[in-house]
C-alpha cells in the first residue's frame, strides 16, 4: 500500500478535511469578518459557517427592473450644459419636471432618459423632437451608470433603516433585460417595498398667496435635498411632534431666509397656516414637506422662527425641523435625506417579489435536513439489499456523503448563501454520485474475482467511460441554466454541476481505490 | 435478509415490435394528454404563478377558509389548506393583486396566541410581464439543455441508431412525467423544471450504460444486456427510492419545492426504466441483427 496507488484517497481526504474547516472553523470564508461595505451576507448564528438565503432564514427579495426610458444618440449642440438640456426636454414632455431627466453627454453618444412613469415611448419622442433634439432610438430602461446609482443609493437606504444584512445587487438576464434584486433578511414586504418604490425626493415647498391678487396661490421649492450641512435623528417631542433637525448650509440659509422674508412669511403669514388636506382651498401661508410630489406635512411659520428670519439670527444657527405626521414617517424622512434621492424607482408591476416569515424559514430549514438524511437513508437501505456485502456498499455511502462534504465546504468558503434550491440539488447530487459507484463497482466485480491491480485498472477505465459520458451529459445539460437567472434554477443547476465535477475528479476515482484495496487485499 | 435482485428478463420471447409498441403508445398518449391541455387551455401544461404572474399567500389563520376569499380586494383564484400545518392555507391570487400581505394582517384573525405579524408566513408574488420573460427563459434553457445532451450522444456514439434511441428515451422520460402532472394537477414550477432537466442526466446514464455494453464490449447480445440491466436498473432504483422518500417527508412536511422535484423525477424515472429496457433495447438490437447487415 504505497502513496503512489493511494494517492486518490489521500486526495479525498485531504478535500475533506479542508471542507470540514471550511464548515466549522470559526472565523474561515469571512464569517468573522463581515460587516465591511461589500459584505451584504445573512448574519451568521449557527454554530457553522454555512449562509442560508431568504428561503432558510426568512426575509425579502424584490427583483425589479427600472422605471424609465432612454433616448440614445441625442444630437446635442455644442457647449450646451445637461442641465439645459434636461430643462427643454422636461418643459416638453408633459408630467416631467427637470429632476425626472437625465441627461449625460459623452463623445461616444448623447443620452437622454426619462425616468417618470407612464409616459409612452412615443410621447417621450415627440417631447424631444419638440425640445429640438434628434435621436437614433428609444429603449425601455436606464443607462448603465444610472442603474449603478441606483444600486449604490438603495444599499445606502438599507444600511439607513437599520436592515443588516440587506444586499442589493444588479442582474442581466440572458436576453438582456436588466434588474435589480434587493434581499432583506428579517424584513417585511411593504417595508422594503416603499423603500424601493419611493424616489425619496424630499423638498420643502412654501405656498403662499400672491400679494397682488390674495386668491391665487404661488409655490416656491425653498429647501432640497443638497441645502442641508447636517441631518439629525428622527425624534418625537412633545413640543412639536415627530420630526427631523437639520442644519441648513450658508447659502441655502440665505436664501432660504430671503425667501421667507419676501413672501411675506415673517409678518402676515406667522402662524397662519390653514391646511387640513389636499384639497384645502385657502391654506395660508405653508411650508410643506414633499416627499415624491406629495405632501406629508405642513406647517406654519412659528414667531421665533419669523423672529430670527427678520433679525438675521437664522443666518447664523440656521437649524431648521422637518415635521411629520408619525414617527415612522420621520424615520423615512431620514433616510431620504441621508441617502439621497433614487433617479428612478423600481417598476413593481415588471417585477417579482418574494417574502418568507422567518419562523417558516426555520422549520424548512430543519426539515430539509431531515429530508436529506432520509433520502440518503434510502439509498442506503438499497444498496445493501442490492449487494448485500458492508464491504462494497458501505463505502459507496460514504463516498456519496463526501462529496455533500465537500460541496457544503465549498459553499461555506465561497459564501454561498444556502437555499431550497440547493439542498434538491444536494440530494441530486447523493443520487447521481451513487449511480456512478454502482457502475464502477458492477464493473469491478462482472467477471469474477479481482486478483490483481493490472485487472482491476483495467475493469476500472472502462467504467469510467461510461462515468465520464454520463458526467459530461449532465454537466451540459445544467450548464443552460447555470447562467441564465432563473431564479430556484440557478442554484440547483450549480450545485449539480460541482456535484458532478467534485465526483468525477475525487471521489469517485477514490471510491475505486478504496473496492481495490477491499477486494484485492485477500 | 430481503436481496433485491434485478430479474433476468428473456428477451427472446419478444420481437422488438411488440418490445417498441408498449412504450410508444404510452409516449403517444402523453402527447395526446399534452395536446389536449393545449387546445382546451392554451398550454400544453398546468403553469405555476412563477409563469403565468400572480401572487401566492401561505397565512395561518382563525378565519374559516370559506370566509378567506372575502377578506382581499383582489380575486382569488384559489385556496387550499396545507396538510401538515393546522389552520394554514395557500391562497393564489391573479397578477393583479396588491398588498395582499398587508390585507391579510389586517382583515384576517390570529390564531389564539399569535402576533398579527406572524400570521403571514409567505408571499410570493411575480407580476404578468415577467413571468412570460420566466416562461422563455425556461423553455429556452430546456431546449438547450436538450439539444446540447443530443449533440453530446451523437459525438460519443457517432452512429445513428444508438444515438437516436438515446435521445427518443430522454425525450420521453420528460414527455411522460409533464403528461402526469397534467393528470395529478401539478403545475409547472421552476422547480419541476428542476427536476425535468435532472431527468435528462438521469436518464441517459442508464441508456449510456446499455448502448455501451452492447456496442463496444465482446459477447452475447443477450448477456451484455443482463450485465447492463444489472447496473442500470440498481442505478435507477436506487435513485428512485431517494427520490420517492424525498417526495414523501417533504410532502409530510410541506416543503413544495422538494416534494413536486421529487415526484417528477420519480414519474420519470419510472418512465426511464421502460424507455431504456424496452424502447432503446428494441432499437439496439434491430441495429445489431438487422441495420448493421443491411
Amino acid at each position: 500500500m504505497s502513496i503512489r496507488d493511494n494517492w486518490r484517497v489521500l486526495l479525498l481526504v485531504v478535500f475533506l478535511v479542508a471542507s470540514t474547516f471550511a464548515i466549522f472553523a470559526p472565523g474561515v470564508g469571512g464569517g468573522g469578518e463581515g460587516g465591511g461595505a461589500d459584505s451584504f451576507v445573512a448574519e451568521n448564528d449557527g454554530p457553522t459557517n454555512l449562509q442560508y438565503g431568504l428561503e432558510l432564514s426568512g426575509g425579502t427579495r424584490i427583483r425589479a427592473p427600472v422605471d424609465g426610458q432612454t433616448a440614445y444618440e441625442v444630437e446635442v449642440s455644442e457647449g450646451e450644459r445637461p442641465g439645459e438640456v434636461e430643462q427643454r426636454v422636461a418643459g416638453n414632455v408633459s408630467g416631467a419636471d427637470a429632476a425626472d431627466v437625465t441627461a449625460r453627454l459623452s463623445p461616444n453618444g448623447t443620452t437622454v432618459e426619462l425616468t417618470v412613469g407612464n409616459v409612452s415611448q412615443e410621447e417621450f419622442g415627440s417631447g424631444l423632437e419638440a425640445a429640438g433634439y434628434e435621436y437614433d432610438r428609444i429603449e425601455d430602461g436606464v443607462t448603465d451608470e444610472t442603474r449603478e446609482t441606483i444600486v449604490r443609493i438603495l444599499r445606502d437606504k438599507i444600511s439607513q433603516a437599520g436592515l443588516s444584512g440587506g444586499q442589493v445587487q444588479e442582474v442581466t438576464t440572458a436576453d438582456g433585460n436588466n434588474f435589480v434584486v434587493i434581499e432583506m433578511p428579517n424584513a417585511n414586504q411593504t417595508e422594503v417595498e416603499s423603500l424601493v418604490t419611493e424616489r425619496g425626493q424630499v423638498e420643502v415647498v412654501a405656498v403662499f398667496p400672491e400679494e397682488d391678487n390674495g386668491s391665487e396661490y404661488s409655490r416656491d421649492p425653498v429647501l432640497q435635498q443638497g441645502d442641508f450641512n447636517s441631518i439629525g435623528q428622527a425624534t418625537d417631542s412633545p413640543e412639536q411632534g415627530p420630526h427631523v433637525p437639520l442644519v441648513l448650509n450658508d447659502e441655502s440659509a440665505d436664501n432660504f431666509s430671503s425667501a421667507m422674508r419676501e413672501h411675506g412669511f415673517t409678518r402676515e403669514g406667522v402662524q397662519s397656516c390653514r391646511y387640513e388636506n389636499e384639497s384645502t382651498e385657502d391654506p395660508g401661508y405653508c411650508l410643506y414637506t414633499v416627499v415624491d410630489g406629495e405632501t406629508v406635512y405642513a406647517a406654519g411659520m412659528g414667531a421665533d422662527l419669523a423672529r430670527s428670519f427678520e433679525n438675521g439670527d437664522f443666518e447664523q444657527q440656521p437649524s431648521f425641523i422637518m415635521q411629520t405626521e408619525n414617527m415612522s414617517e420621520a424615520r423615512e424622512l431620514q433616510i431620504h435625506l441621508n441617502a439621497g434621492s433614487l433617479p428612478a424607482s423600481l417598476n413593481m408591476d415588471d417585477g417579482t417579489s418574494y417574502f418568507l416569515a422567518p419562523s417558516l424559514a426555520e422549520e424548512f430549514k430543519l426539515y430539509s435536513l431531515i429530508t436529506g438524511i432520509i433520502a440518503a437513508l434510502a439509498v442506503t437501505v438499497a444498496v445493501f439489499l442490492r449487494y448485500g456485502d458492508p464491504k462494497v456498499a458501505a463505502p459507496m455511502l460514504v463516498t456519496a456523503l463526501s462529496e455533500v462534504v465537500i460541496l457544503l465546504g465549498f459553499a461555506a468558503a465561497i459564501q454561498l448563501p444556502l437555499d431550497l434550491s440547493h439542498i434538491a440539488g444536494f440530494i441530486a447530487v447523493i443520487g447521481t454520485g451513487v449511480d456512478d459507484l454502482v457502475i464502477i463497482a458492477d464493473e469491478v466485480m462482472a467477471e469474477g474475482e479481482v486478483h490483481s491491480s493490472r485487472v482491476f485498472r483495467s475493469r476500472f477505465r472502462k467504467a469510467f467511460w461510461v462515468i465520464g459520458a454520463a458526467a459530461a451529459t449532465t454537466i451540459i445539460a445544467m450548464s443552460p441554466l447555470a447562467v441564465l437567472s432563473l431564479g430556484d434554477l440557478q442554484g440547483f443547476a450549480i450545485v449539480t454541476i460541482l456535484g458532478v465535477l467534485v465526483g468525477v475528479l475525487v471521489t469517485r476515482p477514490a471510491y475505486g481505490d478504496i473496492l481495490r484495496a477491499l477486494l484485492t487485499s485477500k | 435478509m430481503v436481496a433485491f435482485e434485478v430479474p433476468e428478463v428473456d428477451y427472446t420471447k419478444y420481437t422488438n415490435r411488440q418490445l417498441a409498441a408498449v412504450p410508444l403508445a404510452v409516449l403517444a398518449l402523453a402527447l395526446l394528454i399534452l395536446a389536449g391541455w393545449y387546445v382546451t387551455t392554451g398550454a400544453p401544461v398546468a403553469l405555476g404563478t412563477e409563469f403565468t404572474g400572480g401572487t401566492e399567500l401561505r397565512v395561518q389563520t382563525a378565519t374559516p377558509s370559506d370566509e378567506l376569499s372575502d377578506q382581499f380586494d383582489a380575486e382569488v383564484v384559489s385556496i387550499s389548506p396545507v396538510q401538515t400545518a393546522d389552520d394554514t392555507y395557500i391562497v393564489t391570487f391573479g397578477p393583479d393583486a396588491e398588498n395582499v400581505g398587508d390585507q391579510a394582517r389586517n382583515n384576517l384573525q390570529p390564531v389564539e396566541g399569535q402576533s398579527e405579524d406572524d400570521m403571514v408566513k409567505s408571499v410570493q408574488g411575480t407580476s404578468a410581464s415577467f413571468g412570460q420573460n420566466t416562461q422563455r427563459l425556461a423553455l429556452y434553457g430546456l431546449g438547450v439543455a436538450f439539444a446540447g445532451m443530443s449533440v453530446l450522444v451523437f459525438l460519443m456514439f457517432r452512429t445513428f441508431v444508438p444515438s437516436i434511441a438515446v435521445v427518443i428515451s430522454a425525450f420521453s422520460d420528460i414527455v411522460i412525467p409533464l403528461a402526469l402532472m397534467n393528470v395529478l394537477g401539478i403545475d409547472l414550477s421552476l422547480g419541476t423544471v428542476a427536476a425535468l432537466l435532472m431527468l435528462i442526466g438521469y436518464s441517459v446514464d442508464s441508456d449510456i450504460l446499455l448502448n455501451n455494453h452492447i456496442l463496444r464490449r465482446s459477447g452475447d447480445f443477450y448477456e451484455s444486456t443482463y450485465r447492463a440491466m444489472q447496473t442500470g436498473v440498481t442505478m435507477t432504483v436506487t435513485s428512485l427510492s431517494a427520490m420517492a422518500v424525498m417526495a414523501l417527508v417533504a410532502y409530510v412536511f410541506g416543503i413544495d419545492l422538494l416534494a413536486s422535484i421529487g415526484i417528477v423525477l420519480v414519474m420519470g424515472l419510472a418512465a426511464d426504466l421502460m424507455n431504456t429496457y424496452m424502447l432503446n433495447l428494441s432499437l439496439l438490437r434491430w441495429y445489431k441483427y438487422e441495420g448493421v447487415a443491411q
